[in-house]
């Protein structure tokens, strides 16, 4: 087993603990040991917080990576605001006079940042050092036919210097990652768009989200592939809003990509939370109905039940 | 785009502005800035405000000094989508939304920070979290096997806020 620390943030654990269990439960079928790491903060946000203070924000987030310099472990996030913060800082904290600026802070609390553990988004994590092949060896429950619309969001990938995480102009992560699961990735003319959460105004997300989800709805996705807990609420909650707003009917559940994993490795749609959404994927359920591979080849009768 | 014209109707250059603006992290990353518009192009910001907010033209009132035109109540600079477009695209690595944040850091220091900014560092400050914890959360999290949210040191995190209070206000 591999170990990693887990960074779980503020968003997954309090708003969508469904995507924690499917990340706990899917990362055990994949060879990753999560260490929980104990005393964490938010991460701090990288919109809200960093707007008020920059430096009290690179502060709160050194503390936040030397809980892993203590166990010597690098960390892995599952939302790409806390990647987004937690990889600048080690990016920034390279600099010595403001390493240094950070350190005089930290040493009130007998912490000191060193720079020695790495940061990882949970995609990039299983990509290097589960492989695509292992994930696809871990489905029972293949989703053939399942057209999935993929939302890549900003922060994941860019600034891409510092994130490094898939080239930002054409990235493949998550296609490959939608294709081991026996799924077809869709990249919708719009994939490249943001969510518009972080706009303060409310006109220009409104009409970013329209234009995002009709796109989308060009492709007849079935579902819009997420992995950022923020994007994640605007296509729930907000693409309610949206459609009332615009009077259009997308009507296309969001679903968190550990989640999806975890439905194909065979966890029961209803332990999934997945009810629990403005949107429900309710389109999986014609997986379940379906006689899994191996429980198939378990009682060695012939066709699929298609 | 306005100007502060003297009496001599010259642009005035504000330099406490200027000189406040690079001392923020990244804050000074403006001056390499050539005015391409390479940032304008992939900005949904622009894009969806007919140009109302254009990161090329923020970088050039950051250039002349127009500090009056950016620090102030309802400022355009919270129409930014954080997206990191202009970071991706600049051939200078000017960071526009870098610079962006920073003039975010100088009106959050007067107190123009938007009610929501504000909320979020309040809330963090009492609970060390973005998410309040409350018996809610934790019964859902219960629903999914998950333990309680672990608690947060906060005597560590306050030390933090207390260290830049001594320092004289955040930089």
């Amino acid at each position: 087993m591999k170990r990693f620390a887990y960074f779980p943030g503020c968003m997954i654990p309090a708003r969508h603990p469904a995507m924690e269990f499917a990340i706990r439960e899917t990362l055990a079928k994949l060879g990753i040991d999560i260490v929980d790491l104990e005393g964490a903060s938010c991460c701090p946000d990288p919109i809200y917080f960093k707007s008020k203070d920059k430096l009290s924000w690179l502060a709160v987030a050194a503390r936040n990576l030397t809980l892993a310099e203590d166990l010597g472990l690098d960390i892995f996030t599952n939302c790409s605001g806390c990647t987004a913060t937690l990889s600048e800082t080690y990016h920034l904290l390279q600099d010595e006079d403001l390493r240094e600026k950070v350190n005089q802070r930290l040493a009130r609390i007998d912490r000191e940042y060193r720079g020695t553990s790495r940061v990882r988004h949970i995609a990039t994590l299983v990509r290097d050092e589960v492989g695509y092949d292992k994930v696809r060896e871990s489905v029972v429950r293949p989703l053939e036919g399942l057209k999935v619309a993929i939302h890549y969001g900003c922060h994941l990938l860019k600034p891409s210097r510092i994130m490094q995480v898939d080239n930002p102009d054409n990235p493949e992560v998550m296609e490959k990652l939608v294709e081991a699961l026996g799924a077809s990735p869709v990249r919708h003319r719009n994939w490249y768009l943001c969510c518009g959460k972080a706009c303060q105004g409310e006109e220009i997300p409104n009409q970013m989200m329209h234009d995002l989800l009709a796109t989308v709805n060009e492709e007849q996705a079935d579902i819009l592939g997420m992995i950022c807990p923020t994007c994640f609420g605007q296509f729930d909650h907000g693409q309610m809003k949206v459609a009332k707003l615009f009077e259009e009917d997308f009507s296309t559940p969001p679903v968190y990509y550990f989640q999806l994993l975890a439905f194909a490795q065979g966890v029961p749609y209803d332990r999934l939370g997945l009810e629990r959404q403005r949107f429900k994927p309710n389109c999986l359920r014609r997986y379940e109905s379906q006689k899994s591979a191996a429980e198939v080849t378990s009682s060695a009768s012939a066709g699929s039940g298609s | 785009m306005a100007s502060q014209p003297d009496k001599n109707d010259v642009v005035r250059v504000d330099f406490a502005f200027k000189r406040e603006l690079a001392e923020k992290i990244e804050g000074d990353l403006a001056s390499y800035c050539y005015q391409c518009g390479a940032c304008v192009g992939d900005c949904p910001a622009s894009t969806y405000s007919d140009g109302a907010f254009n990161p090329r033209e923020i970088m050039l009132m950051v250039l002349y000094g127009l500090g009056d035109e950016l620090i102030r109540k309802g400022s355009i600079l919270w129409d930014c989508t954080n997206c990191y477009n202009c970071h991706e695209r600049c051939p200078q690595q000017v960071k526009p939304v870098e610079v962006i944040i920073s003039l975010k850091n100088m009106l959050a220091d007067r107190g123009f920070a938007p009610t929501a900014t504000e909320k979020v560092i309040t809330t963090f400050e009492e609970t060390g979290r973005t998410v309040p914890p409350n018996p809610a959360i934790d019964k859902q999290r219960a629903k999914f096997g998950l333990p309680p949210l672990p608690p947060v040191p906060m005597e560590e995190i306050t030390a933090l806020f207390e260290a830049a209070n001594d320092e004289g206000g955040a930089k």
